[in-house]
C-alpha cells in the first residue's frame, strides 16, 4: 500500500493529460470528420482528390510521426519560433497533441462517417425532397440521426482506440499517464505503475463501453 | 381546369430514351391510372412530375405553377422558391413507404407541417390526428414505423401526403410491395380519397383496382402514351394491339 500511493497520486497526473487529449481530440475530430466525410464526397473533384490525400496520409503513417512533424515543423521550416508558445495554461507541445490527434482521428471518422452516409437509402433523400425539406433541414433532421445510429459500433471502436493511443503523446514528452508510468518504473526499479497504469486505461474504456452501450440501447427504439 | 399539365416530355437516361414526348392533363378531381408494363416509363413519368428527375425537354405545371418551361436549349426550370412552393401542392406516395424511420407515426406527418409550412405545431397536430383517424390508425400515433405492418406504414405515408393538403397526389405503386392481404386496406384508402375527388395520378399494376377506381387509364410502354381513355372502356374493350397483348397477361 506504501508503494501504491505514491503511484497512484502521480499517475492520477498524468491522467489529467491524458483526459484532456482524449476529450478535446473528441471535440475537434467528430465535426472534423463531419467534413472530412462531405468532402471525400464532394461532387467537386478538386476538393475530393486533396480530402482523399489527407486521408490516406493520415491512415498510411505512424501518428507519433504525425505528431512529431506537427511539433517540429513550424519551427524547422517556417523559423516559427511556436515552443515557447502558450495559450492560457496550455503549452505548445500539448497544443500541438492536439492538433496532431485532431487531425488523424479525423481521417478515420470521416471515412466511418462517409461509410453511414452512404449506407442510407436513396428513398429517404427522395421523401425530404418532395415534402419540400431544404437540403441542410434534411441533412440535419433526417440523415445524420440515422447515421449516427449506424456508426455508432465503428465510432466506439475509435474512441477505445483513442484513450490507448494517448499514450503516444509521449514522443513530445508530454507527461500523460503513460509518460509518468515510465518516469515512475524506473525510478522504483518496478513494473508496479505500469500494471496500474493499465488498470486506469482499462477502466476508462470499461466506462466508454458502457456509455456507449447505453447509447446504441437508447437509440434501440427504431430499426 | 387542369391541375398537372404534362406537354412533351423527353426525358433520357445517358443514351436511353426513357420518355418520347409525353402529353399528360390530369383536371381537378380526376383519378388518373398510369399502367403498362416495367420499364415502359410509367415511374420515370411520376418522378419528373414530381420533381424527383429533371426532364431534358417540354412543360410541366402543376397547380397553376410552371415547374419547367420550354425552350429552344431544352427544359427551364422555376426558380427555388417557385419550387418550393410547387412541392407544397403535390403529395407523393412511394413504392416502399420512405418513412422516416427514427420519427413516430405523428412526427412523420407534422415534421414538414412545422418545419416547412411553419405551421404551429397545436394546429400539425390536429391536422395529423384527423389524418390518423381517416386511415383507421388513430392508436398509432406513438408508434415507429418499424412495428407497423407494411399496410399500416403505407397508410401513414398516405397520411404524410396529404398533410399538406395537396392538389394532387401522385402514387407509385403503392401497393407493390405488400401481400396481398394488406393490399387491401390501402386500395380501400385510395378509393375512399376518390369519393372525395381527390385529384390522383395513380401507377399500378392493380388491373382490376384502376377499372373499379379510375376515371381515365392511361396506357404506357416504350415511353410513350400508347392508348388513354375512360378506365373502363380501355380495360373491356382496348383498341391498340399493344394494349390487348398486354392486358391479355392479366
Amino acid at each position: 500500500m506504501d508503494k501504491l500511493i505514491p503511484i497512484i497520486t502521480q499517475l492520477s497526473q498524468g491522467l489529467v493529460y491524458t483526459i484532456g487529449i482524449f476529450a478535446l481530440t473528441l471535440l475537434f475530430a467528430i465535426p472534423l470528420g463531419l467534413l472530412v466525410a462531405k468532402g471525400r464526397m464532394s461532387k467537386n473533384k478538386i476538393i475530393s482528390s486533396i480530402v482523399r490525400v489527407y486521408i490516406s496520409i493520415m491512415r498510411g503513417t505512424p501518428l507519433m510521426l504525425q505528431l512529431l512533424i506537427v511539433y517540429f515543423v513550424p519551427y524547422y521550416v517556417f523559423k516559427l519560433n511556436l515552443r515557447d508558445l502558450v495559450i492560457g495554461s496550455l503549452d505548445y507541445r500539448f497544443i500541438a497533441t492536439i492538433i496532431g490527434f485532431s487531425l488523424n482521428y479525423a481521417a478515420y471518422f470521416g471515412e466511418i462517417f462517409r461509410g453511414g452516409i452512404q449506407s442510407m437509402p436513396q428513398g429517404q433523400y427522395e421523401a425530404a425532397q418532395v415534402l419540400g425539406f431544404t437540403k441542410t433541414q434534411t441533412y440535419f433532421r433526417i440523415i445524420l440521426p440515422q447515421v449516427i445510429k449506424r456508426v455508432l459500433p465503428s465510432v466506439t471502436n475509435e474512441v477505445i482506440t483513442l484513450v490507448k493511443d494517448t499514450s503516444l503523446a509521449q514522443v513530445l514528452s508530454l507527461t500523460e499517464m503513460f509518460t509518468a508510468a515510465k518516469k515512475l518504473a524506473s525510478a522504483q526499479v518496478s513494473v508496479l505503475p505500469f500494471i496500474v497504469a493499465g488498470i486506469f486505461y482499462y477502466i476508462m474504456n470499461g466506462i466508454i463501453e458502457i456509455i456507449m452501450t447505453r447509447i446504441e440501447k437508447k437509440m434501440n427504439y427504431y430499426k | 381546369m387542369s391541375v398537372l399539365s404534362m406537354k412533351n416530355i423527353h426525358k433520357s437516361f445517358g443514351e436511353l430514351n426513357v420518355l418520347k414526348g409525353i402529353n399528360l392533363e390530369v383536371n381537378k378531381g380526376e383519378v388518373v391510372a398510369v399502367i403498362g408494363p416495367s420499364g415502359g416509363g410509367k415511374s420515370t413519368l411520376l418522378r419528373c412530375a414530381t420533381t424527383l428527375e429533371t426532364i431534358d425537354k417540354g412543360e410541366i405545371t402543376i397547380g397553376g405553377d410552371t415547374l419547367a418551361k420550354d425552350s429552344d436549349k431544352g427544359a427551364v426550370y422555376c426558380d427555388r422558391k417557385t419550387l418550393q412552393e410547387i412541392r407544397g401542392k403535390f403529395g407523393l406516395v412511394f413504392q416502399n413507404f420512405n418513412l422516416f424511420p427514427h420519427f413516430s407515426v405523428r412526427r412523420n406527418i407534422t415534421e414538414s407541417l412545422i418545419h416547412v409550412q411553419k405551421k404551429s405545431r397545436e394546429e400539425a397536430n390536429q391536422i395529423c390526428d384527423a389524418l390518423l383517424e381517416k386511415m383507421g390508425l388513430s392508436d398509432k400515433a406513438d408508434s415507429y414505423p418499424c412495428n407497423l405492418s407494411g399496410g399500416q406504414q403505407q397508410r401513414v405515408s398516405i397520411a404524410r401526403a396529404l398533410a399538406t393538403n395537396p392538389d394532387i397526389i401522385f402514387f407509385d405503386e403503392p401497393t407493390s410491395a405488400l401481400d396481398p392481404e394488406l393490399t387491401a386496406g390501402v386500395l380501400k384508402v385510395i378509393r375512399e380519397l376518390a369519393e372525395e375527388h381527390m385529384t390522383m395520378v395513380i401507377v399500378t399494376h392493380e388491373m382490376s383496382f384502376a377499372r373499379d377506381v379510375a376515371d381515365r387509364i392511361v396506357f404506357m410502354d416504350g415511353g410513350v402514351i400508347v392508348e388513354q381513355g375512360p378506365a373502363k372502356e380501355l380495360i373491356n374493350n382496348p383498341k391498340s394491339e399493344r394494349t390487348k397483348e398486354f392486358l391479355a397477361g392479366y
